[in-house]
């Protein structure tokens, strides 16, 4: 048997893990959005891309783990008990799907208009984690408010 | 037509007295999957029902149900 104290610590942090999740699937399409604006000739700048590879990483290992910069075991437990591994698991299924379907779009686009390399994977791969990451958070969030 | 699983979960709890948290604490889980097997959203894996069963001493078949 849990603590009581230990379920309402896991109720505080699953309820701040799903505001910080979407924020930051918020902030990440918002930058990529100023990326894919901005010239050609000065997207691919070291920076950037190296900005955009470090968030791709955070964001597959939270989508991995559910959060594994959180402290305290016991915790962590409640907070990744067997409703959040399935929310996780639909999160990464839609986002398996929204990756291939963005692979074919780009690939159509290919045939009309030249898409470099960095270019169609920068797509993909912001497309397919961006909207996995949204997903496990909005359905934490209305796990969280239900009843 | 879907089947779905129907549960008395909540009825057990406050004939109990407990608070969601409390059922969560006594079977090691949180709040929110509580509240999401009260209200039908989330099917709970076997494990669980029995865990939940055992919290409320009654059977699985007492807690749970088949809605046709």
């Amino acid at each position: 048997m849990h603590d009581v104290h230990d379920v309402e610590e896991a109720e505080r942090m699953g309820r701040t893990r799903s505001r910080v999740f979407f924020v930051l699937a918020i902030v990440f399409f918002a930058g990529q959005s100023v990326y894919f604006s901005s010239s050609p000739a000065t997207r691919d700048s070291s920076p950037r891309v190296g900005a955009w590879l470090i968030l791709v990483l955070l964001m597959l290992m939270l989508l991995a783990t559910g959060g594994f910069l959180l402290r305290g075991r016991k915790v962590r437990d409640l907070l990744n008990d067997e409703a959040s591994r399935h929310n996780r698991l639909a999160s990464q299924a839609l986002g398996f799907w929204v990756t291939i379907l963005s692979a074919l779009a780009v690939y159509v686009e290919s045939i009309f208009d030249p898409v470099t390399f960095n270019e169609a994977i920068h797509i993909i791969v912001t497309l397919g984690v961006g909207a996995a990451l949204i997903s496990f958070a909005v359905r934490e969030r209305r796990a969280h408010r239900i009843g | 037509m879907a089947e779905r699983l129907a549960n008395r979960l909540k009825t057990e709890r406050e004939a109990r007295g407990w608070t969601q948290a409390e059922l969560a604490a006594r079977v090691g889980v949180s709040r929110k999957t509580i509240n999401t097997v009260e209200n039908r959203i989330f099917v709970p894996s076997t494990l669980l029902a029995l865990k939940l069963a055992e919290a409320f001493e009654l059977s699985v078949e007492q807690l749970f149900s088949v809605e046709r």
